[in-house]
């Protein structure tokens, strides 16, 4: 087994390579929780924050439990230092009634070559409660990684969710997100994924809002760059349950390079009168008149191509 | 020189521009000064070679180099660009990597801040703001006229530089067109404002795609502000303007 220190310092440097600052790692102000592989090797809680891990098979599954307003938001740095693996990962989280909390999560295998994470959350937010979820993923280049996550909340009446999914800034493999929320009555939901897919990148993408409960509003966005030969695939559907909802799917894919292939579907489904939903989605190269304005200054057409997409995925 | 040959530009065989020739020489000030719809914009995109915008007949000549077939990037780094009436909306950009282009442009914060102030805009408040929908259609503008004059261009045409800009700041239009003066540049102004016209040394005439008059822009504003109000020219397909 590797020496605790060196595994450390290694998913340390994981966690700076994906853009996390390794200092709120260290503050015992700042909840935080460190996996790598199958082991937690780091754990803080500060008050209001519990948090229970266990192991499982390939992994870990932590449950978390809110009560009261978090000031600092949690800490979540997931790695894998090896090549080759599976990592199961499970966080089942509540937020007690009128709690909040936010969470930025770093999830980092700048190494990994034939890896596999399998990672599912569950949300429950009770009634008044708030919770936010960075996710920044950083992927090796190997393009060989295989990324499995389901998002499953549920949110009570007069809650807030919102989770943000971000891999930008690395290759990604296969991906297959999942991300379904059901809202309850004047509950609030926000789902947001944006990825950048190059090479034989392949990515499927499915996000779903269930707006259950009356006046409940959600959004279901995704933003995908796809170059070369990568494919991508988004699904984002909308069901309109109750009276008073209001639901709006956005997808918009950016492609650059013949080989790519992408699709969007956006699947929206009334199911009672008083419900609105609505979507956009686009799907092409970038803007002729942003790429004529870079260019008129004097970028070439992949210079400024580059520089919208950065834009575009940060 | 920037000159304009002979153009004739039609789009499914209507025509929109019919032999304009233009000669634009450096130290001066222009103005292409016509009603809306005249075809002015049209103008401006041939000259900066925007895509569909391939003249039908004629040349553009820079120095004696014949431009027409270059792309909008090379006839950029020859030192002409284009300030759009409405310039695009760039989301995730913020206003500092616009104008640096991304950090192409090695521009420092100081030279950044003068040029925002210029335009009437607060370094403090606006570099790192995203050049997005956020930004009013005025804001959008200035930040604009800013990236322009960063370019230190040869050729500035500046597209209806004053709409969306509140008419108080007309002055701040006469600094942007001084500026680029004094920095080595010829600002080509494309307006319908006789205010506007009135700031540079000369102008063209236009009426539904062709030139009527060009000359002094005091004198030329003249006859537009007598003649072109309460003509019946406007969007009138061109062979009937030539025959009138």
């Amino acid at each position: 087994m590797m020496d605790y220190s060196k595994e450390f310092e290694m998913i340390v440097k994981a966690y700076e390579k994906s853009g996390g600052n390794v200092s709120n790692l260290l503050r015992k102000d700042i909840a935080s929780i460190i996996i790598n592989g199958d082991r937690v090797i780091g754990l803080n809680s500060v008050q209001g924050v519990e948090l229970k891990p266990q192991k499982i098979e390939n992994g870990v599954s932590v449950d978390m439990r809110i009560k009261g307003s978090i000031k600092n938001p949690i800490h979540i740095c997931t790695g894998y230092v090896g090549k080759r693996g599976y990592q199961k990962v499970i966080f089942n989280i509540t937020v007690e009634k009128n709690s909040s909390v936010s969470f930025i999560s770093h999830c980092s295998f700048p190494w990994s070559e034939d890896f596999t994470h399998d990672a599912e959350m569950y949300v429950h937010i009770e009634p008044g409660g708030k919770m936010e979820y960075r996710d920044e993923h950083f992927h090796s280049e190997s393009g060989k990684i295989n990324f499995i996550s389901k998002v499953k909340a549920v949110i009570e009446k007069g809650g807030y969710f919102a989770d943000f999914f971000r891999l930008t800034k690395t290759r990604v493999g296969k991906m297959d997100l999942f991300m379904e929320i059901s809202l309850g009555e004047e509950a609030v939901g926000h789902l947001d994924a944006t990825v950048r897919a190059s090479k034989d990148d392949n990515v499927s993408i499915k996000e779903i809002l269930n707006l259950d409960g009356k006046g409940s509003r959600g959004i279901a966005k995704t933003t995908a760059v796809a170059l070369d030969k990568a494919r991508v695939t988004v699904i984002n559907e909308a069901y309109g349950n109750a009276e008073g909802t209001k639901g709006h799917v956005v997808c918009e894919e950016i492609t650059k390079g013949e080989g790519v292939i992408v699709n969007a579907s956006p699947i929206l489904e009334v199911r009672n009168e008083r419900s609105e939903l609505t979507h956009e989605a686009s799907i092409g190269r970038v803007n002729q008149k942003q790429l004529e304005t870079l260019m008129a200054k004097g970028l070439s057409e992949e210079e400024a191509t580059n520089l919208i997409i950065k834009g575009i995925v940060g | 020189m920037l000159e304009l040959r002979d153009i004739d530009f039609e789009v499914e065989g209507k025509r929109i521009l019919r032999k304009i020739t233009m000669k634009f020489e450096e130290g001066k000030k222009y103005s292409i000064l016509g009603m809306n719809g005249a075809g002015k914009s049209t103008i401006a995109y041939v000259i900066m070679g925007l895509e569909g915008y391939k003249p039908t007949a004629g040349r553009i000549y820079l120095n004696g180099e014949d431009i027409t077939d270059l792309p909008v990037s090379e006839r950029a780094k020859r030192g002409i660009t284009l300030l759009w009436q409405e310039p695009a909306r760039f989301r995730g950009l913020t206003v500092k990597d616009y104008l640096t282009l991304g950090g192409k442009l090695n521009l420092k914060k100081d030279e950044i801040a003068q040029i925002l102030e210029l335009v009437g805009l607060s370094p403090l408040l606006y570099m790192n703001r995203t050049v997005d929908e956020g930004l009013s259609g005025g804001e959008r503008k200035r930040i604009e006229l800013a990236s322009v004059l960063l370019l230190e261009p040869r050729y500035a045409i500046l597209d209806e530089p004053d709409s969306g800009i509140d008419i108080m700041s007309l002055d701040m239009i006469k600094n942007v067109i001084d500026w680029i003066s004094d920095h080595g540049g010829t600002p080509i102004l494309i307006t319908h404002r006789e205010e506007v016209a009135l700031e540079t040394d000369e102008s063209y005439l236009i009426c539904s795609g062709i030139i009527l008059k060009r000359g002094k822009s005091k004198d030329l504003v003249e006859y537009y502000r007598t003649t072109c109000d309460k003509c019946d020219h406007i969007n009138l397909p061109v062979e009937k303007v030539e025959r009138k």
